[in-house]
């Protein structure tokens, strides 16, 4: 079953237009250069840059028409983050789950977060202590961060999972911790700059100047076309 | 050559050249002075430290700085509540989220300058027309210009924060309203608990210059005692005002910590209605009084003309440039010139205590004490605009000051430069960008306090305004306050220019 699918879907200058369909239950990684536009497309496929050609269906509809709680079934992981600086580990965490509850939840959050046995689950899930609840996020390591990131991710509960470069800021131990986790859900597409962790997917993606090259199973791609993708010209 | 080479002046000159207007100032101060009046200014300075203490006096002294600050503070609650409302509707960012158009706020954020663009002494003589000697009318001519001004800072604030908090939620399904609340507010609360708890400052010295203008409270009483040169009296006003402000100071500080500082903002109305039936202070619903300027509105709109003819524009716009060029010119570069005299921390203190005494003097008794000693010029007011804003900008710089890395400094006596020229280009030059920055927008601030001290001067827009409010040439007073209007949002915008650039 189909969850996401583009037709012709491309931005101008950035990505060149594609057919691509991802599946429930899937698990893709994207490889490429820096540049080469796979966090474009991740931008494409939860509708924070709209195509400005063809196509972005979710489940069926046009993801532009999509409506807020429809929306909340993608979830992302960004390469910077995104989370509000200003609010607790705990705070950050429920706007996870803000598109499930009420306008006075949210403010509930702000002023005394509500559900803190389900952050610290969630906190104790990806490896961080729940006394960090109530710190400031502001105050974290980059690593930390990272973490409360995939924590928020984990509270939305999204069908599919997108994520932009998971890894960077982790040492080896926490990456290969973290990366089980995110492989954990249900649905995934995963960009990443470590082409000898592909046989953990199901499905390579593979980017080179803004355009589609490789789409395959990962026993399929072999060293020249890895060296390809990678190269300058 | 310097410039034909794109060399440009060191930070540290830039902020002492505009010192350069103090030679025509002091010169023109020497021709009008005349030495009957340096006993008096030597008994106003004496008096500081001898106030009177007579009990009656410090009881109504008491009884005028309770109807200042219930003034200030009802204002100061009224402003906060409405100009956060405003400012959220003035955010592009929210309205844009909220309906997916811009204008609204753009079109809102423009009807709103010129509310905030008139100085809160014009609105207070221009509702004082209207309403008559009414409490509210104090508290009306300080909540125009400060919630605009406050909604004018949130939308900015809310519309500079890059919104990647706001795009990541909006992408996880988050409902507008939630995200805008989680993800836009938090960080600019801070910046925007700080901005209204220093208006209350401004409110408090805003409703002390209402008084001196005749809207009641403690500025009446000093300006009572300004006049009738008894300057013990005065002092002790300004001492319990000077403790006032210490004290609210303090409170803001406590409260700004937790949500304090709200709760104090939706209490004060009712808290202050409750005050002034204690201090039997009218804050009735305000009327219209018969005789005001709409009655005889077609003769209003016939003689708009008539009055745009008759007034010499050119020459009034060009007195209160020079007087706000001039009043500039000693705000900016006299913090930094004094301290050049007196780098070494101990008199620095001293100075710093001196910066706190011009501001809490208010302009017009600078300037009627000025003109003790000397004619009304706009040399005076000038000269009194730019010493009470000294007093403002002194401050800056020391806070600018004590955040300065030394290490340069100490490079540079290390290298065996002279004491004043290691803090002109070890601690002024890297202080000067953000004290230039601030400038800009206090140039801004002096432009539109010309206003008050217009009247000392005998020149330029504000003693034209004055003249057509005692007149009742309402035609006059409409176009003096556009003018004043377009002249300040000019400014605004030359002030913006100029922050850019720095």
């Amino acid at each position: 079953m189909s969850l996401l699918e583009l037709r012709r879907a491309g931005l101008t200058g950035r990505l060149q237009p594609l057919d691509l369909t991802i599946h429930r239950g899937e698990t893709t990684v994207l490889l490429g250069r820096s540049g080469a536009g796979k966090s474009s497309l991740i931008g494409l496929c939860n509708g924070s840059l709209p195509s400005d050609q063809g196509h972005v269906l979710w489940r069926g509809q046009d993801l532009k028409r999509c409506r807020p709680e429809q929306r909340r079934q993608i979830g992302t992981l960004w390469q910077d983050l995104r989370l509000v600086e200003e609010l607790t580990v705990l705070q950050n965490i429920n706007t996870g789950a803000l598109g499930r509850h009420s306008m006075v939840w949210a403010l509930r959050n702000l002023l005394q977060p509500p559900e803190p046995e389900i952050g610290s689950a969630i906190l104790r899930q990806v490896g961080l202590s729940s006394d960090l609840r109530d710190q400031r996020v502001s105050g974290l390591s980059g690593g930390e961060r990272q973490r409360v990131a995939i924590a928020r991710l984990l509270r939305q509960q999204p069908m599919l999972v997108l994520v932009d470069e998971p890894l960077s800021a982790l040492d080896p131990g926490l990456a290969s911790d973290v990366l089980n986790l995110l492989l954990h859900q249900s649905s995934c597409v995963i960009s990443l700059h470590r082409p000898d962790l592909m046989h953990q997917f199901q499905r390579v993606l593979g980017l080179r100047q803004g355009e589609l090259v490789v789409d395959a199973a990962p026993s399929a791609i072999n060293e020249s076309t890895l060296a390809w993708l990678y190269s300058e010209d | 050559m310097a410039l034909q080479r794109g060399l440009k002046p060191a930070p540290a000159l830039m902020a002492l050249a505009p010192g350069l207007v103090l030679l025509p100032l002091g010169l023109g101060l020497l021709r009008d002075l005349h030495a009957g009046g340096a006993e008096q200014i030597g008994r106003f300075w004496l008096a500081a430290f001898q106030p009177s203490l007579e009990r009656s006096l410090l009881t109504h002294q008491l009884t005028g700085l309770q109807v200042t600050a219930l003034t200030a503070l009802l204002a100061w609650s009224l402003s906060s509540c409405i100009g956060l409302v405003l400012g959220l509707l003035c955010s592009t960012t929210i309205v844009s989220t909220l309906t997916g158009l811009r204008w609204p706020a753009l079109m809102l954020r423009r009807c709103l300058s010129p509310l905030r663009s008139i100085h809160e002494m014009v609105w207070g003589l221009l509702l004082l027309q209207l309403f008559g000697l009414n409490g509210w009318v104090a508290v009306l001519a300080i909540v125009l210009p400060y919630s605009a001004l406050l909604a004018r800072v949130l939308a900015d604030q809310l519309d500079r924060h890059e919104p990647l908090a706001l795009t990541a939620l909006r992408c996880a399904g988050v409902p507008a309203v939630a995200n805008l609340f989680t993800s836009l507010i938090p960080p600019v609360a801070t910046a925007i608990r700080d901005h209204i708890g220093h208006r209350l400052d401004c409110a408090l010295r805003s409703a002390l210059l209402l008084g001196i203008f005749g809207l009641g409270g403690l500025g009446t009483e000093l300006m009572f005692s300004m006049q009738s040169l008894r300057f013990r009296e005065l002092w002790s006003g300004l001492w319990l005002m000077a403790l006032l402000l210490a004290l609210v100071n303090l409170l803001i500080r406590r409260l700004s910590a937790g949500h304090g500082l709200l709760l104090l903002l939706l209490a004060l109305p009712l808290v202050t209605m409750q005050w002034s039936r204690s201090l039997h202070h009218d804050l009735s619903l305000p009327r219209w009084v018969d005789g005001a300027p709409w009655a005889s509105s077609a003769q209003w709109i016939e003689g708009m003309s008539q009055a745009w003819i008759e007034t010499p524009w050119l020459e009034l716009v060009g007195e209160t440039l020079l007087i706000t060029l001039l009043a500039s010119g000693v705000a900016i570069a006299l913090p930094p010139l004094l301290r050049l005299i007196a780098p070494a921390p101990g008199p620095g203190r001293i100075v710093k205590a001196g910066w706190l005494l011009m501001r809490l003097l208010p302009a017009p008794l600078t300037a009627l004490l000025l003109m003790l000693a000397s004619k009304p010029t706009i040399t005076v007011a000038a000269l009194a605009l730019g010493l009470h804003h000294s007093g403002v900008m002194g401050l800056v710089l020391e806070d600018g000051l004590a955040r300065v890395d030394d290490r340069e400094h100490q490079a540079m006596v290390a290298l065996g430069a002279r004491p004043r020229s290691a803090w002109l280009f070890g601690v002024l030059s890297p202080a000067s960008k953000r004290y230039l920055a601030y400038a800009a927008y206090r140039s801004d601030v002096i432009l539109r306090d010309t206003a008050v001290v217009g009247l000392v001067g005998g020149a330029g827009l504000g003693w034209q305004l004055m003249e057509a409010l005692s007149s009742f040439h309402w035609q006059q007073v409409g176009w003096l306050v556009l003018v004043y209007a377009a002249l300040t949002l000019l400014g605004e915008l030359l002030c913006e220019r100029l922050q850019e650039m720095t």
